[in-house]
């Protein structure tokens, strides 16, 4: 089987739940986000359209970051395709962050908390397990679907826009959605075989 | 890494259901708390109050919780001086020692004259508001104000809303809409009530191919999601829509004559003096029965019998049926007119208004649960940018006027009130109201949110309000209690006393009215003031005691979501009462309001008062009424009230475990439209009476207030800022509301703070790119934007494509000056700074404040602040 995530561009509407979910249910330091929110406009006014893009790790098929790891620390998962760093192998090189088209990984370098008094006591439960000197990113909330829950941004997302499933699976939700709607994932003529995919708005 | 926030890693560990209270919405969340500590906040599923998804805000109220910038103790000020500029020298004292002090002048107050004491609250705990009315109607003021509520988010639109739909807000039929008009409305795409719920909704209504236009100057939020953007001239919102009914009306004739013989005043007769001719023994007001021939009361004639139009003479007396009247007022209201004013080609104009009258499908009907009801799948809203103006009243009155036309009010798939009929809670019979109409046949609204009602209007009388709101009827609330000319209009209105003493809650009216150096003034003058906050705000370093309140996820509200006009979401679906409860306890010597509100009562002896206060706010049923001056705890009132509305086995308990109870709405409570017997007025006949009356209180006492905002039918009436002919002023400036915060609150929450910052427009000014480009601006730059009375902002430029190149849009309330909030200090732009504060200012119907300001920018030489 293989994770992949498909995101409806007509159904988004920037409100960034995603990103703040993310942030609450991973932890994240300051400056690290393993979904984020993108805007671009594009025309001349008055014919112009506003793009809303979320992005996030997109779980490549054939991932340039595990290719490009010295220490294997960065693998994709044989059973689910799920592309992941062992924190325990990772040794902060950052060659991964710079194989990686789409800027989703983050570069932890020291412990960081939100307010300058220190870390909260959410941060000391949350973030200051996480482990510095290292590169991190999404993980498709492994632990929340190895628990039977989808991904934080998934169930979080106001406007259902995101669908989480099987891509193997020729009848998954993910794979109905693809086919029907024309999903397309972010720079295919790269040739990393996106596990993200979107809906056109 | 253990990442992910997963259950089952500490024996304690449990998901508690309670509201949020980021902003007015109160969506029902789940507190996931282990070891007492709150990792994660989700949605509640089991609630259609967010339905189990969160917004932005929602899910960061981890981070509001845990600000160490939060105040944990009280607070006294020890420098006497207040002013802009003036350090209060906060030193810490004790519960004692403040209620005390506070208790010694309120109770010194309250023998002196109980209407010196004002008090003022933050919107976004509208839902919580039930221990503020209590204690305000027991102390005996009649002054509480929602800060910049009201004058700046509905003064109109709330009035309208329960005007013609019998509730606070409108929103299209998400479920059944299929051509949505949007004036200056995000519901859906960002702010507003039932923001989360209706989010959700209005992506599924795209998705499932409901066409959305949105008339803005901006294109973002709702435009950005929307079929066609149509950019308007900042405040000419009512333009565009007299213009859209002219076409309908007498170019297309297409109308719904049932509907509007049946449910509005239409075929009411007007006579010569703009009033209702009227039947000299019922007094009834008389419609033309064309089966008759003659003109009869209203009640007795079948509405298919009842003439929309023709010239008709009554015992001598010339006159026209409500409708004709509309038809020939409308005339003025080419599209060639509109367009002037607004800037958008005749021809949308036209288009969009044959778009909208085909696509209401007059005359069709649909099944839902089985039962038959007219099917009008096209609604006209608005909200906040359209109304935000001074001709507010006629703006929404216009826009209000399209889905009248069609008859697409409370129907399927049109504009609908947020749930103004309910048939209660079956098991105890509780919590039913509906729409009933008064002896002229027009719609009262079945349940309201406090202030006074929308109609019938109430009797103007010298103003015993500091707002003037007793005079100015329409208002809810108003601007002079800050205004700079408050004390020439309490004078000349014989206010027959000052306000003295100020109770503040959590409101930063600094910041959320208009300049601050007006606002400051006022507060400066109030001999006593004390406020509840969570953070020191530029408002509290007025207060001379500061009282640290419990935040969201430490307090207690039986009733976080009712009344159910306000945030629960509309259309089908369930009815839900959720509640509030404490997931984590106070910090330091933080205390809930509403105990500290019981503690002062007790202290000031107005117990016995307060507990019947709150009996009447919460209606309790007679074995759950408050008794005497018996000291309940809140947890007991919540308790009463619970079991009054759902039996004696559903009492706080009951909703501390389960979080929510819900049941399912009925199609006749949803689309309630047909089942009641109720008018709403296409005509203001009453407001013929009400502006004489006002006009005897005001013009001997040498206030004018203009007759034009008076009449019965709307008009355009451009706001003062578009009479501004001054050289260089060449830009409309106006705010909207941010999809990542709330009022001024939510810039102290850092990781809004820092998406915001990511975000190209939160906190820069946005100023169409030619224009900017023609004035030497490039994207990035530092700007001064001035307006005419020479008040200054300042901020980064972005430069667009997507706003109208008149208007320059900033996100409201950010700029915050005060070290109390220190994540949001010196984040984005103060836009209320450049708005004026008085008479001149204010819409002399409704009070609503001009939030649009002429403005003209200039780079600065320094490219930095």
């Amino acid at each position: 089987m293989r994770w992949g995530m498909v995101i409806d561009l007509k159904r988004c509407i920037a409100c960034y739940g995603c990103q703040l979910a993310c942030k609450a249910e991973n932890g994240t330091p300051p400056g690290v986000f393993f979904a984020r929110v993108l805007k671009h406009e594009e025309g001349q006014f008055p014919t112009v359209r506003q793009l809303f893009l979320p992005v996030l790790c997109n779980h490549c098929e054939e991932p340039p970051c595990v290719e490009v790891c010295p220490t294997g620390a960065s693998s994709k998962s044989e059973e689910d395709g799920v592309v992941s760093i062992d924190p325990d192998q990772c040794v902060g090189c950052r060659s991964c962050m710079m194989a990686c088209p789409y800027s989703n990984r983050y570069f932890n370098d020291k412990p960081q908390h939100y307010f300058p008094e220190g870390p909260t006591p959410f941060e000391q439960r949350r973030t200051a397990g996480h482990q510095t000197d290292i590169v991190m990113k999404c993980n498709f909330c492994k632990d929340r679907v190895a628990a039977g829950k989808e991904p934080a941004c998934v169930a979080n997302c106001v406007t259902v826009a995101r669908t989480f499933g099987d891509l193997d699976d020729p009848n998954s939700e993910v794979s109905r959605l693809i086919k029907e709607r024309g999903g397309f994932p972010l720079h295919p003529e790269l040739g990393t075989k996106p596990s993200v995919y979107y809906l056109p708005a | 890494n253990d990442m992910s926030d997963i259950t089952g890693q500490s024996a304690k560990d449990d998901w508690v259901p309670t509201s949020c209270a980021l902003c007015y919405g109160s969506c029902s969340i789940l507190a996931h708390r282990v070891d007492d500590v709150v990792v994660k906040i989700e949605g509640n599923p089991e609630s259609v109050v967010g339905k189990g998804r969160l917004c932005g805000k929602g899910v960061s109220g981890i981070m509001t919780h845990y600000d160490p910038n939060r105040l944990t103790v009280p607070l006294r000020r020890t420098n006497p001086k207040k002013g802009l500029n003036e350090d209060p020298g906060w030193k810490q004292i004790s519960w004692d020692e403040a209620l005390t002090e506070i208790a010694d002048v309120l109770r010194r107050l309250r023998a002196d004259d109980p209407r010196k004491l004002t008090v003022q609250r933050t919107t976004t705990v509208s839902a919580s508001r039930t221990p503020f009315l209590a204690f305000n109607a027991a102390f005996g003021t009649p002054n509480l104000s929602a800060a910049g509520g009201g004058m700046h988010c509905g003064n109109g639109a709330h009035l309208l809303s329960g005007l013609m739909h019998g509730s606070w807000s409108i929103v299209p039929d998400f479920q059944y809409c299929n051509y949505a008009l949007f004036f200056g409305a995000s519901k859906g795409h960002a702010a507003g009530h039932a923001s989360a719920s209706n989010m959700g909704m209005a992506a599924e209504a795209r998705a499932r191919g409901m066409k959305m236009v949105v008339v803005d100057p901006m294109c973002n939020f709702a435009a950005a999601k929307a079929t066609e953007w149509v950019p308007i001239r900042v405040g000419t919102d009512g333009a565009l829509a007299l213009s859209m009914c002219q076409v309908m009306v007498n170019e297309l004739t297409i109308y719904d004559e049932p509907y509007l013989q049946a449910k509005t005043n239409a075929p009411y007769l007007i006579g010569p003096n703009q009033r209702y001719v009227r039947d000299e023994a019922t007094g009834k007001p008389m419609v033309w029965d064309v089966q008759f021939g003659a003109a009869r009361p209203f009640s007795d004639v079948k509405a298919a019998d009842m003439a929309l139009d023709g010239d008709f003479e009554v015992g001598g007396v010339p006159c026209q049926p409500a409708f004709e009247l509309l038809r020939r007022h409308l005339r003025k209201f080419t599209p060639e007119w509109a367009e002037e004013i607004t800037t958008i080609p005749a021809a949308n104009i036209r288009r969009l208004a044959a778009d909208f009258a085909n696509e209401a499908h007059i005359g069709s009907t649909i099944v839902v649960d089985g039962v038959t009801l007219p099917y009008r799948p096209v609604a006209a809203i608005a909200f906040r940018g359209s109304q935000g103006h001074m001709n507010s009243v006629y703006n929404f009155f216009a826009i209000s006027l399209l889905n009248q036309l069609v008859g697409a009010a409370d129907v399927v798939g049109g504009c609908l009130g947020f749930n103004p009929a309910s048939n209660g809670f079956e098991e105890t019979g509780r919590l039913a109201y509906k729409p009933h109409p008064d002896a002229d046949g027009l719609m009262k609204t079945g349940t309201w949110m406090g202030y006074h009602l929308p109609y019938p209007i109430a009797e103007p009388r010298l103003p015993e309000k500091s707002g003037l709101q007793d005079l100015f009827v329409f208002g809810l609330t108003s601007p002079f209690l800050d205004s700079d000319d408050s004390e020439d209009l309490w004078q000349k209105l014989e206010l027959p006393y000052r306000p003295e003493v100020m109770m503040n809650f959590g409101a930063n009216l600094l910041m959320s009215i208009a300049n601050k150096e007006s606002v400051a003034n006022s507060l400066a003058r109030y001999k006593f003031m004390f406020s509840f906050d969570i953070f020191l705000t530029e408002t509290s370093a007025f207060a001379d005691i500061v009282l640290p309140d419990c935040g969201h996820l430490q307090t207690l509200d039986s009733r976080s979501n009712y009344p159910f006009i306000f945030s629960l979401p509309a259309g089908m679906g369930e009815w839900c009462w959720p509640i509030r409860q404490p997931v984590l306890p106070p910090e330091g010597e933080q205390r809930r309001f509403q105990d500290v509100l019981l503690d002062l009562a007790d202290r000031i002896g107005i117990r016995a008062d307060v507990n019947a206060a709150y009996n009447a706010s919460m209606n309790l049923a007679a074995p759950y009424r408050l008794q005497g001056d018996r000291q309940y705890t809140y947890e007991e009132i919540c308790d009463a009230e619970l079991k009054s509305n759902f039996g004696p086995e559903r009492g706080l308990d009951w909703f501390k475990a389960h979080g929510v109870l819900k049941w399912p709405k009925k199609p006749e409570e949803v689309y309630w439209r047909p089942f009641a017997d109720v008018r709403v007025p296409i005509y203001w006949e009453f407001i013929v009476p009400v502006y004489e009356k006002i006009k005897a209180i005001t013009e001997p006492r040498g206030v004018h207030v203009p007759p034009e905002y008076y009449e019965p039918l709307p008009d355009f009436l451009p706001c003062l800022s578009h009479q501004c002919k001054a050289p260089g002023f060449d830009l409309y400036a106006f705010y909207y509301r941010d999809i990542l915060h709330t009022n001024s609150f939510t810039m102290e929450n850092p990781w809004l703070d820092e998406a915001a910052q990511l975000d190209p427009l939160s906190y820069t000014i946005a100023i169409n790119a030619d224009t900017g480009r023609q004035k030497g601006i490039a994207d990035g730059d530092w700007i001064c934007v001035e307006n005419e009375k020479g008040r200054k902002v300042k901020g980064r430029v972005h430069l667009t494509q997507a706003i109208h190149p008149e208007g320059l849009g900033v996100a409201a309330c950010a700029g915050h000056w005060g070290d109390g909030m220190p994540v949001a200090k010196g984040k984005g732009v103060f836009f209320n700074d450049l708005l004026e504060l008085d008479w001149e200012h204010s819409s002399p119907i409704n009070l609503n404040l001009d939030l649009c300001a002429r403005v003209k920018v200039t780079l600065e030489k320094e490219g930095k602040r």
